[in-house]
């Protein structure tokens, strides 16, 4: 989860990491009791990039001013993200502006200090002078010294700077962080070293056990979204002229059934998964089951879809739920269906729903012929010819 | 939203394309220690950690009824209880009271606590551990990885679906009827795709001589590199598939090949290949280069890595119907 500038700059206060005197403001009114001396810099708190260059950023010199700035602040959408909080801050006059970051790095399987000497908006040539050094080992404040020396700092600097890098180490490791960095981090003619904007990732894994997300104050919606993980979701992959729902249990299903598809030169109209860690099978035959009525009624809601490709791995018993489930949907609709031609032959029009074909590939038991099968289903225990049928119902139609 | 799999675009210039060269270095922590990675079957002594939780005992008494030799479950302050006839202790240690030696852990408890349980696993003296749970905080990984190979001890996961020998032994959730015993060995970080590339070998009347699930997280103990040079040494296995869902993991194959040399076939199948999926990155500099700027210039791989894997012999599958067929070209023409 990532934390807006003024969150982040809290967890740096709690390390000692220097930062401005700041207030936050939740609405362009409160602006008259703001208790920092001006001339004060308004931040908008979004979370995308480039809101500098967006003109999220401003610098006021009186009260008046201010409110004039706030109020085009919360009403400045930076990349779609409209700030439900502006910070304001007190101005610092930088000499030199440097760049530092912790990060996770996944391939080496250890923390890596990144530096750069030249911090701030100009992220070619911040990215061109990046050095960075892995930590390998536990932390020490050499490997800092080393990236400051690398970065070519001298004198003072080297110590202050890598002083602050542990701080943020401490961070990192404290507050299971994904990534840590302050940019810029001031630099005035004093040598004296500010850390004027941050960011800060949570790994989501970790949430769970860092209490310092209750008194973050954070919208309680932030919180949530990243800790609930729904039981079956949309896939990101919305085709309008598509004709083929993809239905799986999992999302390597899904990205199988996606791929033969689209060697046949046909993109699906979307993607659906359904994921459980119900052991037991009457849980599991039930999740099944609500869970397909639910995604059975969306898919209502998605014009021109031919074909619903269904595939799960499943055993025997909780198959014979999925078929009924889809059967008795089928069942459903076509008597309402039914009903509604009935009522509106007089007005000459027709609200009925046209079905599609549900294919559905599951393992085959030996009670399989038993099972009561709708016209509009299509069995089999074949993935490429579940694949195949889907592809001949789109082409047919 | 449909991605263009092959062009990302680039408000920068492409002098910072920082993208680590193909053939990076792995870490090289774990000693491959061959006893440690094979042997599966009898004798092996299972314990199960956080067997009370649903899912692990479920998998307990499957296992157990399929043949492999689950001796104990822990769960602290469950101790002197049963799951099923699988007596359940508090400790580790305690397990030793009813045998001599335990060889292998799985491990079930919730993501926050494995850490603890690796631990007290190594300190008992198991020496593979098999972590079944999913999503564990990295630096957390990052410490289980570290003290295993100060213990010369196997992990395998996190995020593991375990291992299963047809008709031999059952470790973890890759249920063991839906392949037969065989001569292929098979090494995937997905358990849906294992039994699809599966099913298409039964069809085709071949089997598996292991199965193993090398886990999902981002950040995993034993990799595909190790299990690689493993089964090019196993003598039940002639020939080896890879499945995944990224390009991207099949780099290890290519390190293999260069390392090592392949002798066996090896097949990659990569589901999804043309699929938009979210790009992960995963090391520093991209980390914070996209951080710094939504949109940098990663050129697809794809491509690239296709074409050098063919050129060290590898054949890529385009769906896992094509792989018996791969399968028997390449073991026919193997021998002669």
């Amino acid at each position: 989860m990532e934390l807006l500038e003024y969150q982040a700059k809290e967890l740096f206060k709690m390390v000692d990491i220097p930062i401005l005197p700041s207030q936050t403001i939740k609405d362009s009114r409160t602006i008259k009791q703001l208790q920092i001396p001006y001339p004060v810099v308004l931040k908008s708190q979004v979370r995308s990039g480039g809101r500098g260059k967006a003109g999220g950023i401003k610098f006021v010199a009186n009260t008046i001013d201010a409110i004039a700035a706030a109020r085009t602040i919360f009403n400045l959408s930076i990349l779609g993200e409209y700030p439900q909080v502006i910070l304001a801050e007190a101005h610092y006059n930088t000499e030199r502006e440097f760049f530092l970051a912790i990060v996770l790095d996944y391939d080496l399987q250890c923390p890596v200090l990144l530096g750069s000497a030249c911090g701030g908006m100009n992220v070619n040539s911040l990215l061109a002078n990046l050095q960075q050094v892995v930590i390998d080992d536990e932390f020490s404040l050499f490997y800092a010294r080393r990236l400051a020396a690398s970065m070519g700092l001298s004198g003072q600097l080297i110590c202050s700077v890598s002083e602050i890098i542990a701080k943020m180490y401490r961070l990192f490791q404290e507050k299971d962080l994904d990534l840590i960095e302050i940019n810029p981090l001031g630099v005035n003619k004093n040598g004296e070293l500010m850390a004027l904007d941050g960011k800060i990732t949570i790994n989501d894994h970790a949430l769970g056990r860092q209490p310092i997300i209750a008194t973050l104050n954070f919208p309680q919606d932030q919180v949530k979204n990243a800790l609930d993980r729904p039981n079956w979701h949309w896939l990101d992959w919305q085709n309008k002229s598509g004709k083929i729902a993809v239905v799986c249990s999992s999302f390597d299903l899904a990205l199988l059934s996606w791929d033969l598809l689209n060697q046949n030169r046909l993109s699906p109209a979307c993607g659906i998964t359904i994921d459980h860690n119900f052991v037991d099978l009457e849980s599991r035959s039930q999740f099944y089951r609500d869970s397909l009525q639910q995604i059975l009624a969306e898919l209502e809601s998605i014009e021109g879809l031919k074909a619903v490709l269904i595939n799960i791995w499943e055993s025997e018993a909780i198959n014979g739920e999925i078929i009924e489930t889809i059967a008795d949907y089928i069942r459903a609709t076509q008597e309402s269906n039914l009903l509604s031609q009935q009522e509106e032959t007089d007005y000459n029009s027709d609200r009925s729903q046209t079905l599609p074909k549900f294919i559905l590939r599951i393992l085959k038991g030996e009670n399989f012929s038993n099972l009561k099968i709708e016209e509009n289903m299509y069995l089999s225990s074949s993935l490429e010819d579940s694949i195949d049928k889907a592809i001949a119902v789109v082409k047919s139609s | 939203m449909n991605l263009p799999p092959d062009i990302y675009y680039s408000n920068l210039d492409d002098s910072f394309a920082t993208i680590r060269p193909l053939e990076f270095d792995l870490p090289d922590y774990l000693p491959v220690n061959y006893s440690n990675f094979m042997n599966w079957s009898s004798p092996n002594k299972v314990i199960i950690q956080g067997i009370t939780e649903l899912e692990a005992a479920f998998y307990a008494v499957q296992m157990k009824t399929y043949g492999t030799e689950v001796i104990a479950g822990v769960s602290p302050g469950r101790g002197g209880t049963k799951v099923e006839d699988i007596p359940v202790f508090d400790l580790v240690e305690q397990v030793l009271t009813i045998t001599d030696k335990i060889d292998t852990s799985l491990i079930f408890v919730p993501p926050y606590q494995v850490l603890d349980a690796v631990k007290e696993a190594i300190a008992t003296g198991i020496r593979r551990v098999i972590i079944l749970t999913s999503n564990i905080a990295p630096l957390d990984t990052i410490e289980i990885i570290k003290h295993a190979q100060a213990h010369n001890t196997l992990i395998l996961g996190p995020g593991s679906d375990g291992i299963t020998l047809p008709d031999q032994v059952w470790l973890g959730r890759l249920q063991p009827h839906f392949y037969q015993p065989g001569n292929i060995g098979s090494i995937s970080t997905s358990r849906d795709l294992s039994y699809e590339v599966a099913a298409e070998l039964n069809q085709a009347g071949m089997g598996q001589s292991i199965v193993v699930g090398l886990g999902n997280d981002h950040i995993i103990g034993s990799n595909l590199l190790q299990w690689l040079s493993i089964l090019e040494e196993d003598p039940q296995t002639d020939a080896i598939i890879f499945i995944g869902e990224r390009i991207k993991q099949t780099e290890e194959i290519l390190a293999h090949c260069r390392d090592a040399g392949c002798h066996k076939p090896i097949i990659a199948y990569v589901a999804g290949l043309k699929t938009p999926q979210e790009r992960i990155f995963r090391d520093a500099v991209t980390i914070i280069s996209n951080h710094l700027s939504a949109s940098i210039p990663v050129a697809s791989q794809e491509r690239r890595i296709i074409n050098k894997l063919k050129k060290v012999g590898v054949r890529v599958a385009k769906r896992p119907s094509e792989i018996p067929s791969l399968l028997s070209e390449m073991l026919h023409s193997n021998k002669i």
